[in-house]
């Protein structure tokens, strides 16, 4: 069905002196006809501009490519290559046309000149296929994340495609939107069709009959997931990661238990040696849980929040309560997650704490002050209060770095002879180098530019660091490295950090408290073990649960002397090892 | 942004809403021309009788036509205001400086008034019951004979309107996020006032032109090749109904000079 051999391929570069690093350089691969496969890769190692020459959009510097035979450097075929080959993106946003759903969805078809009367049964049956037949009329910016980007599986469907390729299309989605798209991906094998999915997330690609994992634009392993997801030792070097169900098989086989080769939590549950252990367990030190007892920070009460409301266009036919009488109280220097669907009210929430949103009704008080008392205080609190927006490097807009990051410092009122010393150590902090420094912002890569972003909030000295998504699109590695430059800055500066996530793990990982917020209001605020030891409750709030937690949840099931919150592969593997004669335990209460 | 009335689509199932985009931009435009003509009160009952009518075959909900008011108000009272102290006439009834207050001038500044709620509710109309889509589609088919590249308008126009409450949400949010970083909007002097939005339109220039080239390649890879070839999923179709309502029009049209004379 495609054919790759000795694909290369090259964007043409603006500076002229500048060596040509070849995006695509010689790969090979075939795909047969209904197959699913994902390709996986670190940001910028030819995956998309792989993708991209599977439906003609790009054409191959070298080598070629076919697609159901045809060659697509064949201008004349180009239309049926695209109608063959459909395409959905990532940003939902960007790709849909039309301002209905149903006229959006009849877009492909009224392009290839698709009689009147078939366009409309064509635009039924794919709404239909994706679910959305009863948002047919829509306006797209009133449909969810998820929503939008089954509107869009439904806009290529229209096109009666044999191939589709997802190009990162769950990247900016939460986790129930994730959910819904990748449903219906499956959805659409199971249908026939082949399917190519590109995507950062490792349990995503496991669900695929096989893994293309790309580096520096060479295929670096091509394979089933069971054989792919055995060699960690490759994907940890190239930047990548392993599912956790994967990895804990593999811790429990370094304790000398025979685990086969499992693939996902729902395989690893069913091991008959996982299962006798988890019965056989007896004996539980509660050392091996220690960060899990550990009582919250007993410090001062730095933020308190009373009673807060707000409501949107109050008064007006649309008015929209987003959030409703919270309480709320944040002490000196807790890493607090924010957990909750798109709309449950968590960026409402935090926008009142700078005060770019005033309380419909209640009281904000950071430091025993009503922050809405002194208005002249304003700049002063935004200095306190560092809000990093979703996204943050959309919002770079000067011509270096440094006076990116120094736009803040400045503007808040710093001393000019601080603004220097600071706006360096800033840099520093997110790991940006003296050489970017006087660069352009918009000529760093995806992660450098968000890192810049951070930094031009940090620098401003916050006493409080919210950040909103702040791994949102990004590759396994550039995760690992804002979360850890998050910890250095938490533990460094000082700061009390409160971070919205949609990923499950980092908030497990990193918080030592999480809020769970669910149609305007608090739902649910403890430790992570607390919260996601509620399995069902998280879902129903349309969220998720890390993988191993889930493993760990089904085994206290059948034992429940098994502790239920575990939240890391590492703790997983401790308790499940844990003999019963063996007492001592590394006490290793590290993060 | 979302407070403006005018111009938003009111969904719901009326032989209003099932006419030929073409035919209800005709006939606003003749609706529009003939009333200009009307100067006497006469003519402004028959007009407000048959936009009465229309609304209420439209089944858009009165409260929600007038609501589009709101907006002109202020030039309505202005205009009203201008004419009522202004007018020149005999009869004066009340005069002081170089105001003067006639019964030519009353006269005038409710005929004026009356016509501008006339004209611009008559108008609002047509977007109230006529989707984004089929309005491009309508224009589109109408500016085809004039020569014009009729087909790239209308894709314009589509992308435009699908765009606006994408673009403006995303103004929203680069504002917030630059008054997190100390930016200040509101004070200054006006020159200062126009630097301060540097920070605003570069993000937003830049996010534009990306949004722009990221939607230029989705639509190729869904095949989009320009206005040639192309089908339609709702074709513009002629029916008797249309037929219909263009002749209404044309009788009240008709009416509507002829109340000049009397």
């Amino acid at each position: 069905m495609i054919i790759s051999d000795n694909l290369r391929f090259s964007y043409a570069s603006l500076e002229d002196d500048a060596p040509l690093r070849p995006a695509i350089d010689g790969v090979c691969f075939s795909i047969g006809k209904g197959e699913f496969v994902a390709v996986v890769g670190r940001n910028g190692s030819g995956k998309s501009t792989l993708a991209r020459h599977i439906n003609a959009l790009l054409s191959p510097t070298e080598g070629t490519m076919r697609v159901n035979g045809i060659d697509t450097k064949d201008e004349t075929q180009i239309w049926e290559i695209r109608r063959i080959a459909g395409m959905v993106f990532q940003n939902p946003d960007n790709q849909i046309v039309a301002s209905t759903v149903e006229e959006d969805t009849a877009f492909g078809p009224e392009n290839m000149g698709v009689p009147s009367h078939e366009i409309r049964s064509r635009v039924d049956t794919a709404l239909a296929a994706v679910d959305m037949l009863e948002h047919v009329k829509s306006a797209p910016h009133h449909l969810s994340g998820g929503q939008k980007q089954r509107v869009a599986i439904a806009g290529v469907l229209a096109m009666q495609p044999s191939i589709i390729i997802f190009d990162e299309s769950t990247a900016m989605l939460d986790p129930s939107g994730r959910r819904e798209v990748m449903r219906t991906i499956k959805d659409l094998h199971q249908k026939g069709h082949t399917i190519i999915l590109i995507t950062h997330f490792m349990e995503e690609a496991a669900q695929a009959e096989r893994i293309i994992v790309m580096d520096h634009g060479r295929v670096a392993l091509d394979g089933p997931p069971r054989d792919i997801f055995t060699r960690s030792d490759i994907l940890t070097n190239i930047g990548l990661t392993v599912p956790q169900a994967v990895l804990l098989a593999q811790g429990l086989r370094e304790t000398g238990l025979t685990v086969s080769n499992v693939l996902t939590a729902e395989e690893l549950i069913t091991e008959k040696s996982v299962i006798e252990t988890a019965e056989r367990f007896t004996y539980f030190d509660k050392l091996a849980t220690v960060k899990t007892l550990l009582p919250l920070p007993q410090t001062d009460p730095l933020i308190k929040i009373h009673n807060l409301t707000h409501i949107y266009n109050p008064g007006a036919a649309y008015e929209k309560k987003a959030i409703s009488d919270i309480n709320l109280t944040i002490h000196k220097g807790e890493i607090i997650g924010i957990i909750g669907h798109t709309g449950s009210g968590k960026s409402t929430l935090i926008q009142h704490l700078n005060a770019l949103l005033k309380p419909t009704s209640g009281q904000i008080i950071i430091d025993g002050e009503d922050i809405h008392a002194d208005k002249k205080n304003l700049k002063n609190l935004r200095k306190r209060v560092g809000l990093v927006f979703q996204y943050p490097e959309h919002q770079l807009f000067e011509s270096t770095v440094y006076k990116d990051v120094a736009f803040g410092p400045i503007h808040t009122g710093m001393p000019a002879d601080k603004v220097d010393e600071s706006v360096r150590r800033s840099l520093k902090i997110v790991g940006l180098s003296e050489e970017t420094f006087e660069k352009s912002p918009f000529t760093l890569s995806g992660g450098q530019k968000r890192r810049a972003a951070i930094a031009g909030v940090l620098a401003m000295q916050p006493d409080i660091l919210i950040l909103d998504e702040p791994t949102a699109g990004l590759d396994p590695s550039g995760r690992e490295e804002i979360l850890a430059q998050i910890k250095k800055m938490h533990a460094e500066l000082n700061v009390t950090v409160i971070i919205i996530s949609h990923s499950m793990d980092d908030a497990a990982r990193l918080c030592g408290r999480i809020i769970v917020m669910n149609q305007g209001q608090i739902a649910l605020d403890g430790t992570p073990a607390e919260i996601f030891s509620q399995g069902p409750a998280l879902e129903d709030f349309g969220l998720d649960v890390p993988h191993v937690t889930r493993i760990m949840a089904y085994l206290a099931r059948i034992n429940p002397v098994i502790p239920a919150g575990i939240l890391t592969v590492e703790e997983a593997v401790r308790v499940l090892s844990a003999s019963p004669v063996s007492k001592a335990f590394p006490s290793e209460a590290s993060v | 942004m979302t407070r403006i009335i005018i111009g938003q689509y009111y969904p719901a199932d009326s032989p209003i809403h099932r006419l030929d985009p073409r035919v209800k931009l005709l006939a606003v435009i003749a609706y529009v021309t003939v009333l200009i003509f009307v100067t006497n009160f006469y003519g402004l009952a028959v007009a407000a009788l048959f936009l009465a009518g229309v609304i209420w075959l439209s089944r858009v909900s009165v409260r929600f036509v007038l609501r589009g008011l709101r907006v002109i108000l202020f030039i309505l009272s202005f205009a009203a205001l201008i004419n009522l102290l202004l007018t020149p006439g005999e009869n004066v009834l009340f005069s002081f400086a170089f105001i003067r207050v006639t019964t030519e001038g009353i006269h005038r500044a409710a005929v004026m008034g009356a016509r501008l709620v006339l004209l611009i509710t008559g108008s609002s109309l047509l977007t109230l019951t006529t989707s984004p889509i089929q309005l491009t589609d309508g224009i589109e088919a109408l500016l085809k004979p004039l020569r014009l590249p009729a087909h790239d308008i209308a894709i314009m126009m589509t992308i435009a309107l699908r765009m606006i409450p994408t673009l403006a949400e995303e103004l929203g949010k680069i504002m917030k996020a630059q008054k997190a970083r100390g930016a200040d909007f509101e004070t200054g002097s006006p020159l200062k006032r126009i630097r301060n939005f540097l920070p605003i339109l570069v993000p937003l220039f830049v996010s534009s032109f990306k949004r722009a080239d990221e939607l230029a390649t989705a639509m190729e890879a869904r095949c989009y090749r320009g206005g040639e070839g192309r089908t339609k999923l709702k074709p513009l179709g002629f029916t008797g109904r249309d037929a219909l309502a263009g002749g209404v029009v044309v009788i009240f049209c008709v009416v509507l000079v002829l109340t000049r004379f009397i």
